[in-house]
């Protein structure tokens, strides 16, 4: 039955020789190479759960009336955006754990690009040959970041509209084009009833079909070049070391799938989130306190919230306040993370090919800057939600800003020393893994900044110099059960 | 003794005078509590209003309410029945140092003992509003909702759990916030509503109908027992709360499983 | 990852697959006795799980694993393929490069093609035009709540505050306003020609925030402070609802207040200058 089906298309399509490479395809096994997968699951389950919620979100903002089991709003006249929401929620089946799920969902997608992100970044897995998919996920994050914040904008509730407001002043605060840009995107001057609408086709159509676009390409270009691997016995730059894609890896891959989705399915169902139906239908003379955008706009608020108030006057025109922490800073942020590979090529003179994997430890500079930039993102996320720390901690707001704002000054840099130093610490002493480090080596700086040599074949991938590009395994004895392809 | 102490290192001196400034605030502050604080319940007559307060509340307001430099008068603005009725009940008075702000807490009088401290107090001259009659079942859920979001959700947050407000800008301020009202009876809010306490505007029987009230008190009934069906609530604070979660369980879980799934350098 | 088995080899993954088909029934069950978010989340969770469990326990324990070896291509493409792809594009240019005018006129038609393709982006929306230096603000239109209700000075207590609009503009976002009743003799108006904003202590401000538009909604009458909740902007009511924390350059507009020939409050113009956030060609006042 299988020959026959495969000999169909193999006559028509010529697939046979295709589908033989990539059955036998290797996949390096390290646990830190699933990462992106699960931002990829995430994404799946975005792309099932938002369909569902397509067949009943009414993206208008016409009122009519919810007749439905929320109490205290039954009877009230609601946009229709906010009263399909209410109906998902209390009056279909499975509609209101769909919707947390798709929600969880959208948070993990984001923190696990992050989280792969950081991996790809400290292991040094953007270089040559790879800045061209470093530019692709970059990307995507900026994408995945956008469709987030229109999803959760859909159900026009008073917390997200308040977002909205302030995207319209950002847009606004543009130099020269601020004012067409908001008029343009939002339809006029806020609130704007078109834009419910508007961010509906962004988000399930626009948005989507560019990340599954890019993800397709990020895809084929991993296969295409095989996965980077970290230095162990049996690997080298000329291989790659691992598990055939069928039977085993397909296996673990399609099992991680369902692993991410029981989790997001799991916290669907038992952790309420975003409860439109406690914040109310958005009016624009209401607000609510506290007040923040999901977590991955959390750095971009914190700017906002730190930034001292000032304007920029030239020439009887103006640069308002929220130009700098809301369209600058982000710029510069994207910008950077784009050119990092470019960057790094230029200031470390390498630009060589390389397939195995730095560890932090090899290539210090770069992660004391990795660990730098992430305090600074860090501490202006956390600051975010300095009205909530000041009600918990019975301060007063202002105290815990000038808190904050000190902290961003002097924690990156601090964090940035510490780390250099550490790195640097923990290549001199050859100690397998950080928690094998002993203490006193944090007193000795490393002699010539190159790890120490180890004797290869013991344990723990113990590293080679950094930059190795050339084929041949100085680490020792070859892999015991080194198969060949085909075999 | 003064020889070697002029001899030892920064580090000493600095750590004396902080504790000579320590001890000097607290003796300040000390200056400030409650000389007569008694447990000892006061017999139930005619005249235990007075006692009460002669005891326990004019070392701060003065004997005729008419204010110290320890606390205002009780006479002024919406003071009254209802006002004193809302401290008491509340636990937010009696305090004993003035220059902590005031926090809901237990009463220290029983029902009682707070009915005749109000009757004294408002007839010191008072004429803020009397203790206003609240019929919640009369209130309509609808309406409630639609002027709570309009005037109280600001500063109290949609979901009812309180947020803080602008104390500062000096960074040493003490905090100010708009409390939670998950513990609220509907009286209380009436009165609060009424009255104006610390730093909350009046919304008085000018501007609100006893039906517009009742319906403010039976919609914050239904958010005292919010409906979270989506599961645990988090807090009721929002993205903040959730977004950590997301980050622990979710993201954190998942790298949980990568790990269980794939191999470490050095396994096969 | 290999154990020690004392059961059968693959009984762990059965059991897991056995689990998550009786979880996915279940779910089916609750979901025909009307659903529940709770043990729909964690039935639909455990089916889920159980699918993982076996199959990762599958290709662990039972299916051959890594050390399989696969050799790269360590130099992708390369110069002479280079060169033969280029020489393949320039031949068929040179077609284009020898009609030189033809090219240009080529490259004309489809530039002036796509300038008219962007046209339509102006369709998106409204000319910013004066819109946000003006709102229905006007000497005599009353403030009413968002209620429609007219408000007369015995309406508010002191130290009270009130959301107000527009008479006849319920749905003007940008005209929605503080209405403020101060206590006596508090109010000093502080820029010049503002001495009769104030009736009987009512004071009005913009509640739109001069940052990034949220609306002011927190009043604190005991120190006379409105407080934006999106950033922390602090204004001072006593002056002219000037900054004097947080990110915010710009005092709130002030609107002038009359009492009319009925008592009822009423505008006494529009705003001292426009309302909320600012861009670039803002006007100056």
């Amino acid at each position: 039955m299988l020959r026959r089906t495969a000999g169909w298309f193999d006559t028509r399509l010529g697939t046979s020789a295709f589908v033989q490479k990539a059955l036998t395809k290797v996949f390096p096994d390290h646990w830190s190479f699933m990462i992106g997968e699960i931002a990829l699951y995430s994404f799946v389950v975005l792309l099932l759960t938002g369909t569902f919620l397509t067949f009943f979100f009414d993206a208008s903002t016409s009122i009519s009336v919810y007749r439905g089991a929320y109490e205290p709003l039954n009877g009230v006249e609601v946009s229709d955006a906010y009263r399909s929401v209410l109906e998902l929620s209390f009056d279909v089946r499975a509609g209101l754990v769909m919707r947390q799920i798709h929600h969880w969902a959208a948070l993990v997608f984001i923190g696990s690009i992050v989280a792969h992100l950081c991996r790809v970044f400290f292991t040094g897995a953007f270089r040559r040959p790879r800045e061209i998919n470093w530019i692709i996920g970059v990307l995507l994050l900026i994408l995945a970041i956008f469709n987030g914040f229109s999803g959760y904008s859909l159900p026009d509730d008073l917390l997200s509209g308040t977002g909205l407001r302030i995207a319209h002043s950002i847009a606004l605060s543009v130099p020269l084009v601020g004012t067409w840009m908001a008029f343009l995107l939002f339809g006029g001057e806020f609130p704007a009833d078109e834009i419910i609408g508007r961010l509906f086709v962004v988000h399930i159509m626009i948005v989507p079909v560019l990340i599954i676009g890019l993800l397709t390409i990020h895809l084929a270009v991993v296969w295409r070049q095989k996965h980077t691997q970290f230095r162990e016995p049996g690997r080298t730059e000329g291989n790659v070391v691992g598990s055939r894609l069928w039977p085993s890896y397909t296996a673990k891959s399609i099992g991680l799938f369902f692993a991410v989705s029981a989790v997001l399915s799991v916290m669907g169902g038992l952790a309420q989130i975003n409860p439109v139906w406690l914040y109310g239908p958005f009016e624009p003379q209401q607000v609510t306190s506290p007040a923040q955008p999901d977590w991955y706009l959390g750095w971009v608020e914190g700017a906002l919230r730190l930034v001292p108030p000032f304007d920029v006057r030239l020439f009887g025109y103006e640069i308002p306040n929220p130009f700098f922490p809301a369209v600058l800073l982000p710029g510069v942020t994207f910008t950077l993370l784009l050119a990092w590979p470019f960057l790094e090529q230029r200031f470390a003179h390498d630009k060589e090919a390389h397939h195995l994997l730095d560890r932090p430890r090899d290539h210090p500079v770069r992660t004391a800057l990795g660990a730098t930039t992430l305090t600074f993102y860090t501490v202006m996320f956390v600051a975010a939600s300095n009205d909530l720390i000041a009600k918990w901690l019975g301060a007063s707001i202002f105290g815990i800003t000038l808190i904050f704002r000190i902290l961003i000054l002097l924690m990156p840099p601090l964090v940035g020393w510490g780390t250099y130093r550490l790195m640097k610490a923990l290549a001199a002493s050859g100690a397998g893994h950080l928690s094998e480090m002993p203490l006193a080596a944090l007193t000795n700086r490393g002699a010539d900044g190159h790890g120490a040599h180890v004797d290869g074949g013991k344990g723990h991938g113990a590293a080679g110099p950094p930059g190795d590009g050339h084929a041949g395994n100085r680490l020792g004895a070859p892999a015991e059960e080194a198969r060949t392809p085909g075999g | 003794m003064k020889l070697r102490f002029a001899r030892s290192g920064w580090a000493v001196k600095v750590l004396t005078a902080l504790g000579a400034i320590a001890l000097g605030g607290c003796a300040y502050t000390s200056n400030l509590t409650n000389p007569h604080p008694s447990q000892e319940p006061v017999a139930d007559t005619p005249e235990r209003g007075r006692v009460l307060y002669l005891r326990d509340c004019a070392w701060c307001h003065a004997a005729e309410g008419s204010g110290t430099g320890r606390g205002p008068d009780l006479i002024s603005g919406t003071n009254g029945a209802a006002f004193t009725d809302f401290m008491l009940s509340t636990g937010r008075m009696p305090i004993n140092d003035p220059s902590e702000p005031t926090r809901f807490s237990s009463p220290s009088y029983n029902p009682s003992e707070i009915e005749d401290l109000v009757a004294y107090v408002a007839s010191l001259g008072g004429d803020g509003p009397p203790i206003p009659v609240v019929d919640t079942q009369a209130g309509d859920l609808a309406l409630g909702l639609e002027l709570y979001q309009e005037n109280c959700a600001a500063c109290h947050s949609t979901t009812g759990v309180g947020g803080a407000l602008a104390a500062g800008p000096d960074p040493f301020d003490r905090s100010l916030i708009a409390p939670a009202l998950t513990q609220s009876t509907p009286i209380q809010i009436a009165e609060a509503m009424q009255v104006g306490p610390g730093t909350m505007p009046v919304f008085g029987r000018d501007t609100l109908a006893s039906t517009e009230v009742d319906s403010i008190v039976r919609y914050l009934g239904h958010l005292q027992t919010p409906d979270d069906r989506g599961g645990l609530p988090l807090g009721h604070v929002g993205p903040v709360t959730e977004g950590a979660i997301g980050w622990l369980v979710g993201v954190g879980g998942a790298l949980l499983i990568v790990r269980l799934i794939g191999t470490r350098v050095g396994e096969e | 990852m290999r154990r020690q088995r004392t059961s059968p080899p693959g009984s762990g993954v059965a059991l897991a697959f056995g689990f998550s088909a009786v979880s996915s029934i279940a779910l089916t069950v609750v979901y025909g006795f009307g659903g529940q978010p709770q043990l729909e989340g964690l039935l639909l969770g455990i089916a889920l799980g159980g699918l993982a469990v076996g199959l990762v326990r599958w290709a662990q324990d039972l299916m051959p694993g890594g050390g399989y070896v696969e050799q790269r291509d360590t130099e992708m493409g390369g110069p002479a393929q280079s060169a033969a792809a280029v020489r393949s594009f320039e031949r068929g240019e040179q077609e284009v490069q020898r009609r030189s005018f033809l090219g240009k006129a080529l490259a004309a038609a489809l530039g002036a093609l796509g300038l008219a393709a962007l046209f339509p982006i102006r369709s998106l929306g409204s000319a910013p035009g004066t819109s946000l230096e003006v709102t229905p603000w006007a000497e005599g239109i009353r403030a009413v709540t968002i209620d429609g209700e007219p408000v007369r000075p015995e309406d508010l207590e002191i130290g009270g505050v009130l959301t107000v609009f527009p008479d006849g503009h319920l749905d003007a976002a940008d005209a929605q306003t503080l209405l403020i009743h101060l206590a006596p003799g508090v109010y000093r108006p502080v820029a010049s020609g503002r001495e009769g904003w104030a009736p009987e202590d009512f004071v009005a401000f913009s509640k739109v925030c001069t940052h990034a538009g949220c609306p002011v909604g927190l009043y604190q009458p005991a120190d006379h402070r409105l407080f934006c909740p999106c950033h922390q902007s602090i204004f001072d009511v006593l002056d002219a609802a000037a900054p004097i924390a947080g990110p915010a350059t710009r005092p709130l507009p002030q609107l002038p207040l009359e009492i009319d020939a009925d008592g009822f409050i009423a505008a006494g113009g529009d705003y001292s200058e426009p309302i909320g956030p600012g861009y670039w060609s803002r006007p100056r006042a």
